[in-house]
């Protein structure tokens, strides 16, 4: 005869699971979040989703207007360019090239920032302001100058454009870590683990990284913004991604010739980046939000 | 006639699951020249009160009252200019952490100066004005204890000990010449000796001035020694409620006897090494009130009536809210 | 106080020294003979190459070299660019005002515009106009600086033809170049119709400074938002509510103050990001700033110039970062609490 169980088990969530709830709550975060998908789902599915291949020239059909216009047609989604390739084909995988290669970038910086600044929080003993200002001075150099430098010495193309952005992104990741380490050191559970018997890689393996997945979550969402801005940027200056390569920035400025006769060729994929970046920022923000009205409660 | 009046106050939040009671039908009232100590464990809503007494309640609480005056005028009735009036003029809080409690980028003249009521100040030119703004926060910050002004007035907030910290808390309190203090657990955590110093504070004040204090704490020693009337609460309910020395000689309510039993100095016939008397069981959480008196599930006297909510009843001016109290025998 | 000026300034020297150790050793990391890169003469024979390499020290050590290479730069021969062939320093003279000045007024927008919005918006907070603000700061933030501008341009100069498309000014006007910043030579100089001009270089100004101060404001504006919410719910606010202080009051004394100390230590990067999306913006308006200089630079891989070019940014950059880090540590009362080791 099975047990009734007369008092029901109290459910108590985890603090992701809570985290999740707070942000379903938001239902400006939540389209954000559909959207973000959207463009994941292009990034991964591209050539399934796409009619024609990306470098595939229509010769007939050269700036063809968009299907909501008058003279457009539906096989051309978004018209096509100045050599005849369809536009929404190259959108869609420029939204592959860039999403992707803006997450590998992140999730590079996010290694070796994070080891870097692991090392710096957890084994200098001594604070020495200037060992430790003068890392933060010298990374404060902008984005764009740090591409020039390394395209002079390396050239051009979407791999140095994204050792770059790596290198960027590096120092804010050192910095939220050293200080969110050097808070954690200083709290009691860190000293029980100390006398317990842990070592320093224990310590940070099993009691600060764990507390750290927040920080890197806000973090990591801030950078990705960062690193798409960035990356069609230079891909726009031609630092980066170069043409033919379908990168959103780089079709931007193969459009920038033709803008006067083909705007969409212009508005098109600002617009991709645009929707891409801002889905990113309204996810963030949710999820910030929702981390905050965690630790409120 | 009582200066601050509160009868049945009922506090409720409507939350995604349900609607949470945290106090429920409280009555307290501090007259004039009284110390009445208002005692409870942590979680027993305390500062909740404080919190309505002095308007800052969230929005999601809903305060509902049969009666909240002070000196007659309704507090829930007032518009906010006249309760910030009120606020301003006549009672004064204290609270419990002075670190949090201060501005940390000015300074602590700064911050008394600027509590000065203009009432007090009269001169035509504002250097004159400014003049006696100074000369009124360092009077005060002597009258509560703390030697060297000009180093702690120009001092910010990090830079000083606690306990000083807390005597200037009372300092800014009393800048404005309240009738009523409201002390929010003033002493948690520090050392006796300068616990002993800020009652003795106090006392003074409540002898000289005949300043009325309302005293949150759980603290019994500290407030056996010097307060008139106590008012004990449970889990947002109150139980008991009276004079000091009554309640010592002869506590009514279960609750009030285990508390006062619960501190060994209370009791003079303690044998060496016995048990320390104390109910089993511990406080509920805000999610699982129990129905009615809400001591119901842990107390020994317990029976089925217990299940509805006590009314309130008196003996002189002792009042107290159980269905089997300690001078009835147990049925 | 001698002592954070002192820090800052060995901090300052410091990084400097770094950073013409880093752009000195360009030279030897850019693709191609370091004899080319650095003069740009292709020596015809051996003999050529020797005199060469000895009246530029390149044979001697690497010391050596830094040292000839750093007073060159303090004797103010920054050398010559490979295209023009013009000295670099009056290049760099040129294009270093023109950024600093487009930049300035950017930041100044950012500044006045943003910080009030973010204000307003944080004190009412969770209110329409806050959900308002909010929105559009984060869909303005959202924008590519690089397509802003493009949209811009479109929008204004192609469609409407009311803003100028491209340059400082129009070529009618001969302005001489007294400080680089364009608006004071106007005023300083001695020309006819000097409002004529002076409203013609403003025309030129408005769209490049729009863009770029469109993106800081919003940046501002959440920063600060953030900052205003998270002070007001600070326990001593509640404090001050209870001892009856007007709202005036506790915003004027405590809630500015205390809003505004955290938002320094982000000024930097703000800074660093203002300075990088003005010279992308520089070369869609063919503003004559640095950033489009640099970037000319590149696509003709002009070695020379590209090592000044980058010490020269770096440098402004570093100072700016450094002055907010230090203006900081002087006006925030709670740092004082943290531990530094002595210098």
């Amino acid at each position: 005869m099975p047990q009734y169980s007369l008092y029901e088990e109290e459910f108590h969530p985890s603090p992701w699971q809570r985290t999740w709830r707070a942000f379903k709550e938001s239902h400006i975060a939540m389209a954000g979040a559909v959207l973000l998908c959207v463009f994941v789902v292009f990034a991964l599915f591209a050539p399934l989703l796409t009619p024609y291949g990306v470098n595939e020239q229509n010769i007939d059909g050269l700036l063809v207007p968009p299907s909501w216009t008058g003279n457009g047609s539906i096989s051309h989604l978004f018209g096509t360019d100045s050599l005849g390739r369809d536009l929404f084909t190259r959108v869609i995988y420029g939204c592959r090239v860039t999403l992707g290669s803006a997450f590998i970038t992140v999730v590079l910086a996010m290694l070796v920032g994070v080891s870097l600044g692991a090392f710096a929080g957890m084994l200098r003993g001594v604070r020495s302001s200037i060992a430790n200002h003068l890392p933060d001075a010298l990374m404060a150099i902008p984005t764009l100058l740090i591409a020039i430098i390394i395209v002079a010495i390396f050239g051009t193309g979407l791999v140095n454009s994204m050792w770059a952005i790596t290198l960027a992104l590096i120092p804010q990741f050192v910095h939220h870590t050293r200080s969110l380490v050097r808070t954690e050191m200083k709290k009691d559970y860190i000293v029980a683990s100390k006398l317990d018997g842990a070592n320093k890689w224990q310590l940070f393996t099993y009691s600060i990284l764990p507390n750290m997945t927040e920080m890197l979550v806000v973090q990591g969402t801030i950078a990705l913004s960062i690193a798409v801005i960035d990356i069609s940027a230079l891909g726009f200056l031609n630092l980066g991604a170069q043409s033919p390569l379908p990168e959103l920035g780089a079709i931007l400025s193969d459009g920038l010739d033709v803008t006067y006769l083909a705007p969409w060729n212009v508005a098109l994929p600002g617009m991709a980046i645009f929707f891409l970046v801002l889905s990113i920022n309204v996810v963030g923000d949710g999820l910030r939000s929702a981390l905050r009205k965690r630790v409120n409660h | 006639m009582p200066m601050l009046d509160i009868k049945n106050l009922t506090l409720e939040m409507h939350s995604s699951e349900g609607t949470i009671k945290a106090l429920d039908k409280v009555n307290l009232t501090v007259s004039t020249g009284e110390i009445r100590a208002l005692v409870g464990e942590s979680g027993s809503g305390k500062s909740l009160i404080v919190s309505a007494i002095c308007g800052a309640l969230p929005s999601e609480w809903s305060v509902t009252a049969d009666r909240m005056s002070w000196n007659g005028e309704n507090l829930l009735g007032m518009s906010s200019q006249q309760r910030r009036e009120v606020m301003r003029r006549e009672i004064a809080v204290v609270f419990q952490n002075p670190q949090t409690s201060l501005d940390p980028s000015a300074t602590l003249g700064e911050q008394l100066e600027e509590s000065i009521p203009s009432e007090f100040i009269q001169g035509r030119w504002f250097w004159q004005r400014a003049q006696q703004r100074r000369k009124i926060a360092i009077s005060t910050v002597h009258k509560v204890g703390i030697k060297h002004h000009k180093h702690y007035l120009s001092a910010y907030p990090h830079q000083i000990p606690s306990d000083i910290g807390q005597k200037f808390m009372i300092a800014m309190a009393l800048v404005s010449q309240p009738k009523l203090l409201i002390a929010d657990d003033p002493t948690r955590g520090m050392e006796p000796t300068t616990k002993t110093q800020i009652l003795k504070l106090f006392t003074r004040l409540n002898q000289t001035r005949s300043l009325s204090i309302l005293f949150v704490s759980h603290d019994l020693l500290a407030i056996a020694s010097m307060s008139h009337t106590m008012t004990v609460l449970y889990a947002g309910q109150t139980v008991e409620s009276g004079k000091m020395k009554h309640i010592k000689k002869r506590p009514l309510h279960p609750y009030t006897k285990a508390l006062l039993d619960s501190a060994p100095s209370f009791r003079k016939d303690l044998p060496p090494k016995s048990h320390l008397p104390t109910i089993a069981g511990s406080i509920p959480t805000l999610q699982h009130l129990p129905i009615g008196c809400r001591l119901g599930p842990r107390c020994p006297r317990a029976q089925r009536a217990c299940v509805q909510t006590p009314a309130v009843r008196r003996i002189h001016d002792h009042s107290y809210s159980c269905h089997y109290p300690l001078h009835m025998e147990k049925l | 106080m001698i002592r954070i000026l002192a820090r800052y300034s060995i901090l300052f020297v410091l990084t400097l020294l770094v950073l013409a150790v880093m752009s000195f050793s360009l030279a030897y990391l850019f693709p191609g003979d370091v004899l080319e890169n650095l003069t740009g003469i292709v020596p015809a024979n051996d003999a050529q190459r020797l005199a060469l390499e000895r009246q530029f020290r390149l044979d001697q050590s690497y010391f050596i070299q830094f040292f000839y290479y750093l007073s060159n730069l303090f004797a103010g021969d920054w050398g010559y660019s490979f295209t023009s062939g013009i000295a670099l320093r009056d290049e760099i003279g040129i294009a270093m005002p023109a950024t600093i000045e487009l930049a300035t007024y950017s930041i100044m927008i950012a500044l006045f515009v943003g910080i009030p919005l973010g204000y307003y918006a944080g004190m009412r907070c969770y209110s329409t106009s806050d959900y308002i603000i909010n929105t559009s700061s984060i869909t303005t933030y959202s924008f590519p600086v690089f397509w802003l501008a493009l949209l811009l341009i479109l929008v204004f100069s192609l469609q409407l033809d009311k803003a100028p498309l491209s340059g400082r000014i129009s070529l009618l006007f001969d302005v001489e170049p007294v400080s680089g910043f364009i608006l004071l030579d106007i005023l300083l100089s001695d020309m006819q119709n000097k409002s004529l001009a002076f409203k013609d270089a403003l025309s030129h100004l408005t769209l490049p400074t729009v863009a770029i101060g469109a993106v800081s404001t919003a940046s501002m504006v959440r920063i600060t938002r953030r900052s205003v919410i998270d002070a007001r719910h600070q326990p001593y606010i509640a404090a001050a509510v209870s001892r009856g202080l007007s709202g005036w009051q506790i915003f004027f004394r405590h809630i500015l103050r205390n809003a505004l100390l955290p938002i320094l230590p982000l000024m930097a990067i703000q800074i660093t990001t203002l300075i990088t999306n003005t010279m992308i913006v520089e070369t869609l308006f063919s503003w004559p700033g640095i950033g489009n200089w640099l970037i000319q630079a590149i696509y003709q891989r002009d070695y020379p110039a590209l090592r000044v070019g980058m010490l020269s940014v770096s440098t402004l950059v570093i100072t700016l970062t450094i002055t907010v880090d230090m203006f900081n540590r002087l006006i925030d009362p709670s740092r004082e609490k943290y531990e530094h080791a002595a210098i």
